[in-house]
C-alpha cells in the first residue's frame, strides 16, 4: 500500500478503489454506542473507523476556563497508535492539536452555547482506523454525539472532502489519493441552514477547480447528512419501541 | 401529550392542508423545519431564524392546532444543569462551621457525567436555629437538597423540608454507615454518636 501507484485514475475514469470521481465511499453510522457518555456515535466511512463521545454540559475543570456568558466547547481529536500503517505515538501531535481546534470550530456555530453559561461540553474523538478524510468523518460523528447528548443545536453538521487527483476533481479522497493527489478541500456544512462551517484547502487549484471541488463536497455533505439523519432516527425509533414494551 | 396528539390529528385534516406532510408526533432532528412564525407560536424545543421555526432537539414535534403552538418533546436525555426548585443529590465535600460545599452529581432523576458545585448555608438548613454545621452534615455524606438560587451560577441549596437532608451519613471515626437513633445518629461498629439533619427516607434511597 505504501508504494506509489502509477495512475490514480484509469482509462475508464475510475479511481483506485473503482469509484467514479463523484462517488462517496460507503458510510455506516451508529448513534448511542457508549453507555458511559452522555452522547456518542460511531462512523465507518470507507476504511475510516471513528468513535465520538460527548459529555456535558458540566462544570469545567480547570474552573478558570469557564466563560461567564456561554458554554465552552472542548474537543479532543486523537488517533489510536494502531490507526495507521506505522505505529503513531499516542501523544497528541501537532496535527491532532490543530485538528481538534478545526473540528471544534466547525461544530461551534451549530451549538446554542449561550444556553448554559459557565459550563463546558467535552467531545472526545478517537480514530481507530484512518484512511484519509478523518477530520470530516470526525465532524459528522461528533455532531451526532452532541445531538445524542441532548444539547440544543441549530442544525446537524455534515462534512466531506473533495480534491484533485491527477487532472480531475474528485469527491471524498482516500489516504493514497490524499497523499499522491495535488489538492484537498474539506468542507463542513449545516444542511438545513445552508451554511458552511468549515472550509480548508491544501494544494493548488485554479479558481474553476476550487469552485467545482466545493460544489462537489457540498453535494457529498448532503448525501452524508441523509445517512446521519437515518442513523439518529434509527436510534430513537428503537428507544421508543423499548418504552412501549415497558408500558 | 397524547391528548395533544389526538386534538391535532382530528383538526389537522381540514384546518391546514399544508401541514399534513409535517404531521404532529413525527420524529424530528436538530435543524428540522417545523413551520413559519405566521402559522405557529414557537414553544419549547424550537428556535426561530428568519421567520422559520426549526427544532433544536431530537424529539417528537407536537403541533397543537388549537392554540397554534409548536414544540418539540425531547427524546434524547436532556442536557441537565441545576435550576431553581430542582431537587439534587450530592456529596458533602467540605464543611465549614457556617456552610458546606456540595458536589452535585444527580439532578432530579438524571445522573450527571460531571459535577456541579453547590453551597448549603447554615441558614437554609432548617426553619429552626442550627448552632453549627457539624450538627447537619459532615464531609463524605450524601445529601438531598433543593436549589433555591442560581444567581451568578453559584447554586445555593436548601434542606428545609422533611424529605431533604442527609440520605447517607458516615461515621467520622470509622467511616461506617451511621444508623438513625432516637435523636442522634449511632455508629453500629464503634458506638460513636453524631448529629445530622436527615431526610425522611434516610438510608433507604438509591443514589
Amino acid at each position: 500500500m505504501s508504494e506509489k501507484p502509477e495512475k490514480l485514475i484509469d482509462k475508464k475514469g475510475l479511481r483506485l478503489d473503482g469509484r467514479k470521481p463523484d462517488e462517496l465511499r460507503p458510510i455506516k453510522i451508529e448513534v448511542g454506542v457508549l453507555s458511559n457518555a452522555d452522547g456518542s456515535a460511531y462512523i465507518e466511512h470507507g476504511k475510516n473507523k471513528i468513535l465520538a463521545a460527548a459529555f456535558g454540559p458540566r462544570e469545567m475543570h480547570p474552573k478558570h476556563l469557564t466563560l461567564p456568558d456561554r458554554m465552552v466547547l472542548r474537543c479532543r481529536y486523537h488517533m489510536a497508535p494502531f490507526s495507521v500503517q506505522e505505529r503513531k505515538s499516542p501523544a497528541p501531535s501537532r496535527r491532532e492539536i490543530e485538528l481538534s481546534k478545526v473540528i471544534r470550530e466547525a461544530l461551534e456555530p451549530a451549538v446554542f452555547v449561550e444556553y448554559y453559561p459557565r459550563t463546558g461540553v467535552d467531545i472526545f474523538i478517537e480514530v481507530l482506523q484512518a484512511d484519509g478524510g478523518t477530520r470530516c468523518a470526525s465532524i459528522t460523528a461528533a455532531a451526532l454525539a452532541l445531538a445524542d447528548a441532548g444539547i440544543p443545536m441549530r442544525d446537524l453538521v455534515a462534512a466531506c472532502a473533495a480534491g484533485k487527483v491527477g487532472d480531475t476533481v474528485v469527491l471524498d479522497l482516500m489516504d493514497t489519493e490524499d497523499k499522491v493527489g495535488s489538492a484537498d478541500v474539506p468542507v463542513a456544512i449545516m444542511p438545513n441552514l445552508n451554511a458552511v462551517t468549515l472550509l480548508q484547502m491544501d494544494g493548488i487549484l485554479t479558481f474553476e477547480e476550487f469552485e467545482r471541488a466545493v460544489d462537489l463536497a457540498i453535494e457529498g455533505c448532503k448525501k452524508i447528512y441523509a445517512v446521519q439523519k437515518e442513523a439518529l432516527k434509527a436510534r430513537y425509533m428503537a428507544v421508543k419501541q423499548e418504552e412501549e414494551v415497558e408500558e | 401529550m397524547s391528548a395533544l396528539l389526538i386534538i391535532s390529528s382530528k383538526k389537522g385534516n381540514y384546518m391546514t392542508l399544508k401541514s399534513s406532510e409535517r404531521k404532529s408526533g413525527n420524529l424530528v432532528l436538530p435543524g428540522e423545519r417545523l413551520g413559519v412564525i405566521e402559522e405557529f407560536i414557537p414553544d419549547s424545543g424550537t428556535y426561530v431564524k428568519d421567520g422559520v421555526i426549526y427544532s433544536k432537539l431530537v424529539g417528537r414535534a407536537l403541533m397543537d392546532l388549537l392554540s397554534r403552538r409548536v414544540s418539540v418533546y425531547p427524546l434524547a436525555s436532556e442536557a441537565a444543569v441545576p435550576k431553581v426548585s430542582a431537587t439534587v443529590i450530592g456529596q458533602v465535600y467540605n464543611g465549614q462551621s457556617d456552610s458546606a460545599i456540595v458536589r452535585i452529581f444527580k439532578i432530579g432523576q438524571k445522573k450527571l457525567s460531571g459535577i456541579f458545585t453547590g453551597i448549603l448555608h447554615i441558614s437554609d438548613v432548617q426553619e429552626k436555629y442550627v448552632k453549627s454545621m457539624n450538627d447537619v452534615c459532615k464531609p463524605g455524606d450524601i445529601i438531598r437538597a433543593k436549589v433555591i438560587s442560581d444567581k451568578n451560577q453559584i447554586y445555593h441549596l436548601s434542606t428545609k423540608d422533611k424529605n431533604l437532608g442527609v440520605v447517607y451519613a458516615f461515621c467520622s471515626r470509622c467511616s461506617n454507615l451511621l444508623e438513625p437513633g432516637r435523636h442522634e445518629m449511632v455508629c453500629p461498629k464503634c458506638g460513636n454518636v453524631e448529629r445530622r439533619k436527615i431526610a425522611l427516607d434516610y438510608g433507604r434511597t438509591d443514589v
